[in-house]
């Protein structure tokens, strides 16, 4: 049985491609548009466009990048000098989405200083909880797939690593392998 | 039970106490920010605990005297003495450091001082960047000489527009990862968290104490237990709360202050007086609770007990 997904820690841009308005709230941006397709670059642009037409003196920093890693480093290299006031607004596919979310709480970033736009939510990277590979697949929430690291068939779990930004993943038979 | 070992009152309208257990054995250690509630004979009242923090022998308080009060300032102002002893309960946390914020902004006024002294002391233990902004009235800053002893980094304001230069100035240029925590009297909380947040301030960055003096008492009004059928009156300066456990009612309840929700009751019909910090403005339109230890009403109130 699975629990409403509300009540578990995977966010609704994850199950779903949401696009939600800039968080006008803030006085200062960074806008990352992640991905190789124009979607993300899109949402980005419609972002940029909003916050200034809301503060025309606002110089909001929009990246546009490849993918989670080099979003991460334009993350740290904006933070570096940030105040409060900053806001991250983040488009592109929700796995790598969920990992620059990790990388942001980690440099101490909240909730409210977050907004998540998904261009495709059908990837994911699932971490095995025996042997801590993490595999990036299309897979949905609670099915199953082979870990590229030690072979076990994981179950893919309703639960996201804030800090990590991955889905648990964990032997479908577990119980049958320490009994045999 | 504690005693009254020690009584200051070097800053005038305030009154610090110094209580211990009666054996002097150690008590519970707390964590910065705590409040202890101490009963007097109308009620109980909150007061921030400023001493030391870990297995502590003695609890410090200080108290504004509230002429206008339910009588509780007015008790520990006037009534107490080296040797009473008083009905106090365990210290309780609702304004805690938050131990991954970068730099701890703490901006109190008056007395709201109070609970940002054992922040400073934390904040000097453990080494956390700190940065104090307080105003008071010239001659009434209290913890003075302490806080200076504590950290090199707070300034003292007696007006009002130097006070919010620097507040707008520290606010707009504070490093990311700086928490805020306000306390003082209502009006000055609402102003410093209205200027965050137009300055951009996410709420989950801004920590609040509300300690703003005392309820005015209110007025007299009639209460029906539709469950029950009884009826009587809620006096002036009684709060639903006193009133119903005179009753024999048993409410939870906990802070006694419109804080934490213990006490909501339902009710039936009436026109409540909210003047809690709890219920959200739709739960208030709703009018079907209330909280009992600080909101009244305007006439008769039918409660759902």
């Amino acid at each position: 049985m699975s629990p409403p997904l509300e009540l578990t820690s995977i966010p609704p841009w994850a199950v779903a491609p949401l696009c939600p308005d800039a968080d006008l709230t803030g006085r200062h941006w960074t806008v990352l548009a992640i991905g190789d397709d124009d979607a993300a670059a899109a949402i980005a642009a419609e972002w940029n466009d909003q916050i200034t037409a809301h503060r025309p003196d606002a110089r909001p920093r929009v990246h546009v990048v490849d993918d989670a890693g080099a979003a991460c480093e334009a993350l740290d290299a904006d933070l570096a000098d940030a105040v409060v006031g900053w806001r991250l607004l983040l488009a592109g596919p929700a796995h790598t989405c969920l990992r620059v979310r990790a990388r942001a709480l980690e440099l101490g970033a909240g909730d409210d200083e977050i907004t998540v736009a998904s261009t495709e939510v059908a990837t994911r990277e699932i971490l095995c909880a025996h042997c801590r590979t993490i595999t990036t697949a299309r897979v949905e929430l609670t099915g199953t797939l082979p870990c590229a690291g030690c072979g076990c068939k994981l179950f893919v779990y309703y639960h996201v690593s804030r800090r990590l930004g991955t889905h648990l993943g964990f032997a479908a038979a577990a119980h049958h392998r320490g009994t045999q | 039970m504690m005693e009254v070992v020690d009584i200051d009152d070097a800053v005038t309208g305030i009154r610090t106490l110094t209580l211990a257990r009666p054996d002097r054995g150690p008590l519970p250690s707390f964590t910065p920010g705590s409040h202890i509630v101490i009963e007097h004979g109308g009620g109980a009242n909150a007061y921030s605990l400023t001493g030391e923090t870990a297995a502590p022998r003695e609890y410090v308080v200080s108290v504004l005297e509230c002429l206008d009060g339910r009588g509780g300032s007015r008790w520990i102002h006037r009534g107490l003495s080296v040797g009473d002893t008083v009905r106090v309960r365990e210290p309780r946390s609702a304004f805690a450091p938050v131990l991954r914020a970068r730099r701890h902004l703490l901006i109190a006024a008056g007395i709201g001082i109070t609970p940002m002294v054992s922040h400073l002391r934390s904040a000097r233990r453990w080494g956390r960047d700190v940065q104090l902004l307080y105003i008071h009235r010239e001659g009434r800053g209290a913890y003075a000489d302490e806080i200076k002893a504590l950290t090199d980094h707070a300034r003292f304001f007696t007006d009002r527009a130097s006070f919010v230069a620097e507040l707008v100035a520290i606010l707009a240029g504070s490093p990311f990862g700086t928490h805020a925590y306000v306390c003082g009297p209502g009006p000055f909380i609402d102003d410093v968290v209205a200027l965050a947040i137009d300055l951009g301030w996410p709420p989950s960055r801004i920590h609040v104490e509300h300690f703003g003096g005392e309820l005015a008492p209110g007025e007299p009004f009639e209460v029906e237990l539709v469950r029950s059928g009884e009826t009587f009156v809620v006096d002036s300066g009684v709060s639903l709360l006193e009133a119903l456990e005179a009753q024999g009612k048993t409410v939870p309840s906990m802070c006694r202050q419109g804080v934490c929700g213990e006490c909501r009751v339902p009710v039936r019909s009436g026109v409540v007086l909210h003047r809690d910090l709890y219920l959200s403005q739709a739960e208030r339109d709703a009018g079907d609770a209330m909280m009992a230890c600080v909101s009244r009403a305007a006439g008769r109130l039918e409660v759902d007990l």
